[in-house]
């Protein structure tokens, strides 16, 4: 379970330019939860995703993850955490141009260094998942849109995390590519991951699979 | 006043040191006041962003002072050549009545700084980080340390006179100077050598039976002992010669720098003997108190062996100890 209680995270531009991204917020994120953040540009959706990731701090406020304070805790805890619990897609996909397909979705895995079959496992399922493996040698820089943002997820799944944050996913796809990402999220739904997608594509209002929809503005709830 | 290039760079380092230094000590007086790990107070988050910032300042601050140190007796051995009458660093230490407690400072100050980064470590291997108000305590007083040592530093290095005879280390290290050096000339060499292998020996009993509380004690003593051991008796052998125990003039070239080498086998093995002790204090678990005190072995070991070999060496070669 998710819980934001009494957030409130200001940008400190400079001593006298402050920027209110979210003011005093509270949100309970159940786990296994579809729940789709939408609101414009700047309202905060992806402030409270870097919270829940633990890739940056509240002003006050605390983020409890399964009983866990996870913005009270140190950066190299915090990295254990992402590490084993969060699988991050990114709207510009933050992939690696010059590594490979294979590469850029073991990187998640260096850091625990596991064994070579274990990781050929895991390449091979999650490859095969996404749909990717035919492209398995190739620089992603040779890819499309849709065949990178499919690297992209599979690289977030290759943990196997509880949680899948996705910022924008489909800022840089085409119709028939945004539908497909849907459905894709309805598989990693099924398999109970608990999914925040923050977004302003009118494509994920009123899915069927999704749970919650919450509106943001000016940093609070709608 | 002596301004040789290198004194200028242990005098700008030092004003540099004093800059952040002064910037760690305001930011932990704030973080011992108001550090509440459990609050989620912005003052709080402000807080723990601070500490980063102290921390790194003071980790800087160390990287820095440890081959400082060596380059500070570098600096000593360099300018004795100008000082009439020196003919080591001994010789610029006595030139003033700082110098030796300014000595005194720099070494303390290597363990302190050594050991607020043991407590760092320890803190942040834990994610309540239950010794940061603790170790920020510590930073304080060993800011005053630091400040005092910089001091000592400016008023010692302006008060040296080039035109002034100063004594030499033959003088200042031998049983009929004035001083109190001369005092631990007094001690018989065979208790000292009983002393100094003894307390090695309880050092690997310990390590074996992995007593970190009686490693600490036994290391604190080790140094002492083996700082007056090397000055009394070990020196001598080092130079061949039954009259010299000057602790400095091994630091130089004809002694191929190999005064160096055995200072810092010695501090490093001490530094992690203690440390195991204090490890083992702050933490429940055994595993980082084990592996200082094999460091501490290895090199309290290598140290002992290198005296030690000296000594057989003469005896191998001439048949006789001095």
């Amino acid at each position: 379970m998710i819980e934001l209680k009494n957030i409130t995270k200001i940008y400190e531009i400079n001593k006298n330019d402050k920027v209110t991204a979210l003011n005093n917020i509270n949100l309970t994120i159940k786990e296994g939860e579809l729940v789709i953040l939408k609101g414009p540009s700047g309202s905060g959706k992806s402030t409270i995703l870097s919270l829940i990731a633990a890739l940056s701090k509240p002003t006050s406020g605390e983020v409890i993850v399964d009983e866990k304070r996870i913005s009270k805790l140190p950066d190299n805890f915090a990295s254990i955490y992402r590490r084993d619990n969060i699988g991050f897609i990114f709207q510009k996909y933050n992939l690696i141009p010059t590594l490979s397909v294979k590469n850029n979705i073991l990187l998640p895995l260096v850091p625990s260094n596991p064994n070579e079959n274990e990781v050929e496992e895991k390449l091979k399922k999650s490859m095969k998942r996404f749909n990717i493996s035919h492209k398995k040698d190739i620089l992603v820089r040779n890819l499309s849109g849709g065949e990178q943002q499919r690297v992209a997820i599979a690289r977030s799944q290759i943990n196997d995390p509880k949680i899948i944050i996705a910022d924008e996913p489909t800022a840089n796809l085409d119709e028939k590519l945004s539908k497909h990402f849907i459905e894709i999220l309805r598989e990693l739904k099924s398999s109970n991951k608990t999914i925040i997608v923050a977004t302003h594509d009118p494509l994920f209002f009123n899915l069927d699979f999704s749970d919650r929809e919450i509106e943001i503005s000016n940093g609070t709830f709608v | 006043m002596i301004l040789s290039p290198e004194v200028i760079t242990l005098l700008i380092l030092n004003m540099i040191f004093l800059f952040f230094g002064t910037i760690a000590f305001f930011l932990s007086v704030k973080i011992y006041l108001y550090w509440d790990i459990n609050s989620t107070s912005a003052k709080q988050y402000s807080i723990e962003k601070q500490s980063f910032l102290a921390a790194t300042i003071i980790k800087y601050i160390f990287a820095i002072k440890l081959p400082l140190f060596l380059f500070f007796i570098f600096t000593l051995d360099k300018i004795s050549n100008v000082l009439t009458g020196a003919m080591c660093a001994a010789g610029v230490v006595d030139a003033t009545p700082y110098g030796i407690y300014l000595f005194v400072f720099k070494l303390v100050n290597i363990y302190l700084f050594g050991f607020w980064l043991l407590l760092h470590y320890l803190d942040i291997k834990k994610e309540n980080l239950p010794y940061t108000k603790f170790k920020f305590a510590f930073f304080i007083v060993a800011f005053f340390m630091l400040f005092a040592e910089i001091v000592l530093e400016g008023i010692m290095f302006a008060q040296i006179d080039i035109d002034k005879m100063v004594s030499c280390c033959g003088t200042l290290f031998s049983n009929s100077a004035g001083s109190y050096i001369s005092q631990i000339f007094k001690l018989d060499t065979s208790v000292l050598l009983f002393l100094f292998y003894g307390s090695f020996i309880l050092i690997l009993i310990f390590s074996f039976l992995k007593k970190y509380l009686l490693l600490l004690f036994t290391n604190i003593f080790f140094i002492i002992i083996s700082i007056i051991s090397l000055i009394i008796f070990f020196s001598t052998y080092i130079y061949e010669l039954p009259t010299h125990h000057c602790p400095f003039c091994f630091l130089q070239k004809d002694y191929f720098y190999m005064g160096y080498f055995l200072y810092v086998t010695l501090f490093v093995g001490t530094f992690f003997g203690i440390s195991s002790g204090v490890a083992n204090m702050t933490h429940q678990e055994n595993r980082r108190s084990r592996f200082f005190s094999k460091v501490s072995l290895i090199f309290n070991s290598v140290y002992v062996i290198l005296v030690t070999s000296y000594v057989l060496f003469y005896y191998i070669k001439n048949g006789v100890f001095l």
